[in-house]
């Protein structure tokens, strides 16, 4: 559909489109979505999701059973695995190309690399993998995007989605619509994607039409506090204070430690911020407010421009984009880092065999202010999985049992091959399940994993026996203050100039909070943001709610 | 005179074809090159008048041609950004610096190098300052955390002898100065390598005249190296000058956070943050039109100038 707007609104509003069931308008309502943001109402998608089906028979109940969005968990590992897909997935076909994300060093590619050759073998078509640096993968992704130059299966983060400009148009003219393979009944073909919840699927609309495969999240929150339990000494802090006087007690120059990773995203949370949509959550009036307005996020501001102003940051982190934080938390330069949940344990798998005593764990959440803290999350799917637009029918049948075939749930010989690798090479097998070996290690970079989704659990590993209780007991004493979201169930494109306007509000608070600027540059800030498209996001966010009679 | 004009008189092409045709097929590949990867990208720039959206159409062409004209908005919005004049001021500081204290560096460097008489000795030093050209940006930055930042060598003896370290990579007052010294360090010894040539082809029996008649080291190097070198020198500055508006780009993006966008925002990453994160291609081509246009007319004047002082300049006087 060409666009028809005015030449010289380039930079103009639109207002809100918001997406009904309505019986034509699903087919391309979201054009306008480039430039002026879009809404789509995720209950009126009930059309084109697929039928739930059940795991396949033989699967073990979980050992512990879970507040949703936490997924459940298995403590011991299953004795005896299935076989979950009977039929070769691939017709031998041309290899299937595919890029996906990882952390750390690239692994070795093609023929070179075991775990590889041993999945493409049972998938009959092989697929080649092109591993991007995860920590500069949007910016990737917008070049292959804009250049229309994208892989056969190609996986977007979730977190990268609202990164990418005018993503309902390049999901539109670059992707297959996977509604009529996948919708209703038709996803019985592909029965390991019938087990993933419809949530995660939901998700995956663009444009009223199901145009991805999910990868649901097994944890909704985005960042967690991670600290060297080994190293701290004594318990994690419980209050902000406590933080602020463990990080200057830890903080040691002259042995070249120092207490602190950016924590910032943290900090918001332990200041009760907002972090919905990237930080938005309602006044008492019920219009929406952004985190850079909150009396919240001040306070964080201020507490986190006085972590740098001490010192207690590690000045790698202060002067380079290109800091390795994980490998100072490994090497014991800094006590605390924020990442995601995935930090934990390979990290614990990996570090304690090159350190006797190593031990990483979260710090529980607490809010600054006294009372109950507040988690920022979601229920979003951890990544997309497109096809690329225009292979032809059987083609896409063959990479959607590709997929199906990757999607198999844990308990499976598929998982377990997927997760790692070939007994012998990539693992060997002990009595509590599988131990990655190095090669493992080396090989497995969750490559298969960032093309499909599983139904998902928390999976223990014989290496770590308490991460899924710990984990476990973290999250689900989290999850309880996990904060609402009013807009749930609506999923937002915002305004290209809203997006744009994020850019110098960023910048000019990492100057305020790295002492280049005083913290009452906050409202100038403020001012500059709701000018650069800060009060049409908030308009957007507002009428959303209204037109959905909330 | 009529002599003159006949032999002036060009043959007909195709005897020229016949004769010239072996230098013609070698220079074929790089013009193929050129017109391949410069001059069809360049009409790409087209989207600097369009508000363009790669995904109209069904291919990249279509979505050039679909995308709308907007004539001059993108200019004006560029225009109307005040980060964008921050960035071109930073821009042409660093220029203008780098122009005294970095440009003459490798002239000086290769002016050494010559006067160095064993040629294993010079070999090898040679090699070891050609070397970190080829280290990329990341590890030439993450070498000067190492040694210099707040967690590097030099902070940490400093601090055992009890002294407090002074902030070298995170101060933005003396940003300049650092990414200079970074860039000597990096680049110095791969610009001595132009010079190192045009030196080579300064014919000795000038020296040995000029010696027996007994001028100095000295006089030497005035009246016979500088001005051997000045073709070179003053080719080097006229395209320097227009890359003016070019000072890099990773550089400036890693150490962007450490002293903040206040200094260390470039044309380049100004184009990166503003255009290609938030997918705004016209925005972007604007800025790059802009950047190009004024590298262009640096040119034409410098080289014009290079005519009035007698110089060959980047091209001859037809």
């Amino acid at each position: 559909m060409v666009d028809t707007r005015a030449t010289t609104s380039r930079r103009a509003f639109l207002s809100l489109v918001g997406i009904s069931a309505g019986a034509g308008l699903l087919g391309g309502c979201g054009d306008k979505a480039a430039e002026g943001g879009a809404t789509q109402k995720l209950d009126a998608l009930a059309g084109v999701l697929p039928e739930q089906g059940a795991l396949p028979a033989g699967i073990p109940q979980p050992d512990v059973i879970s507040t949703r969005p936490v997924a459940d968990g298995y403590t011991r590992f299953p004795s005896s695995l299935i076989d979950a897909v009977a039929q070769q997935p691939g017709a031998g076909g041309k290899p299937v190309t595919a890029m996906t994300p990882a952390w750390g060093p690239a692994p070795p590619s093609g023929s070179n690399n075991g775990y590889l050759t041993a999945i493409n073998a049972k998938l009959g078509t092989p697929v080649e993998f092109s591993v991007q640096d995860g920590n500069t993968y949007a910016e990737k992704l917008g070049a292959i995007l804009g250049a229309r130059d994208v892989p056969d299966l190609l996986c977007v983060p979730g977190w990268e989605v609202a990164k990418l400009a005018r993503l309902s148009d390049a999901v539109k003219a670059l992707f297959e619509d996977l509604t009529p393979f996948l919708a209703g009944a038709a996803v019985k073909a592909y029965p390991m994607l019938a087990t993933l919840p419809t949530g995660a699927w939901r998700n995956a609309c663009w444009n009223g039409r199901l145009m991805a495969v999910p990868n649901p999240t097994d944890n909704p929150f985005p960042f967690t506090l991670f600290y060297r339990k080994d190293l701290l000494g004594g318990p994690a802090p419980t209050s902000i204070d406590e933080l602020y006087a463990t990080g200057k007690a830890v903080t040691d120059e002259r042995k070249g430690v120092w207490a602190f990773d950016d924590i910032f995203a943290m900090v918001q949370m332990f200041h009760k911020a907002p972090g919905t949509k990237d930080g938005w959550r309602l006044r008492a009036d019920g219009t929406p407010e952004f985190k850079y307005e909150t009396q919240e996020f001040r306070q964080a501001a201020e507490f986190m421009a006085k972590l740098y102003a001490e010192g207690l940051v590690h000045p790698d982190v202060v002067a380079s984009r290109g800091a390795d934080a994980k490998q100072l938390l490994q090497s014991g330069k800094i006590l605390f880092k924020q990442d995601g949940m995935g930090l934990w344990q390979p990290m614990q798998a990996e570090q304690q065999n090159v350190t006797p005593g190593f031990e990483v764990a979260p710090v529980p959440l607490f809010a600054a202010g006294g009372g109950a803290p507040l988690a920022w999350g979601d229920d979003e799917p951890i990544s997309y999985t497109f096809v690329k637009k225009g292979l032809g029918k059987e083609r896409v049948e063959e990479i959607l049992r590709i997929v199906n075939w990757c999607s198999a749930p844990f308990g499976t010989n598929e998982y377990n091959l997927r997760e790692f690798g070939a007994e012998g090479k990539q693992h060997t097998r002990g009595p509590d399940g599988p131990v990655k070996t190095d090669l493992g290690f080396k090989e497995i970079q969750n490559q298969y994993f960032f093309i499909s989704g599983r139904s998902p659990v928390v999976q223990p590993t014989p290496q770590t026996p308490k991460y899924v209780p710990d984990m476990l007991a973290y999250a689900n004493a989290s999850v309880t203050n996990l904060e609402k979201d009013p807009w749930d169930g609506l999923k937002f494109e915002m305004p290209a100039k809203y997006k744009a306007g994020l850019v110098p509000s960023d910048d000019q608070i990492n100057d305020i909070l790295r002492g280049r600027r005083p913290l009452a540059d906050l409202d100038t800030v403020v001012t500059a943001w709701r000018a650069n498209g800060g009060d049409e996001a908030r308009e957007m966010l507002g009428k959303a709610l209204a037109d959905s009679g909330r | 005179m009529t002599r003159v004009r006949s032999t002036r008189r060009r043959a007909p092409w195709r005897a020229r074809l016949r004769r010239d045709w072996p230098l013609l097929v070698m220079v074929l590949p790089g013009a193929l090159l050129l017109l391949v990867f410069h001059y069809v990208p360049t009409l790409g720039n087209v989207v600097a008048f369009q508000d363009y959206n790669p995904y109209l159409g069904d291919s990249a062409l279509q979505a050039l041609v679909n995308s709308p004209f907007i004539g001059l908005d993108n200019f004006r919005a560029l225009f109307s950004t005040p980060a964008f004049w921050d960035a071109l001021w930073n821009t042409l500081s660093i220029t203008a610096f780098q122009l005294v204290f970095f440009f003459p560096l490798p002239i000086v460097l290769a002016l050494l190098l010559d006067s160095v008489m064993s040629r294993r000795v010079r070999a090898f030093v040679q090699t070891i300052v050609y070397l970190p050209h080829f280290f990329s940006w990341v590890l030439v930055v993450t070498f000067f955390v190492q040694m210099l930042g707040g967690a590097g060598l030099l902070s940490q003896e400093l601090r055992q002898a009890g002294i407090e370290p002074p902030e070298i990579m995170t101060n933005p007052d003396t940003f300049l100065l650092l990414v200079t010294a970074e860039v000597v360090w990096k680049d110095v010894g791969w610009g001595t390598i132009v010079f190192l040539a045009a030196l080579s082809t300064i014919d000795p029996h000038l020296y040995e005249a000029a010696a027996a008649d007994g001028a100095g080291r000295w006089r030497r190097l005035w009246h016979i190296t500088l001005p051997g070198l000045r073709p070179v020198i003053v080719l080097l500055l006229i395209l320097r000058l227009g890359d003016a508006l070019s000072v890099g780009f990773e550089q400036f993006l890693l150490q962007r956070e450490a002293v903040g966008r206040q200094a260390a925002e470039v044309l380049d990453t100004f184009v990166y943050y503003h255009a290609i994160t938030t997918g705004d291609y016209g925005f972007g081509a604007a800025a790059g039109l802009f950047k190009a246009g004024v590298g262009l007319l640096l040119i034409l004047l410098a080289n014009k100038f290079a005519h009035l002082i007698g110089e060959r300049g980047v091209y001859a006087r037809s």
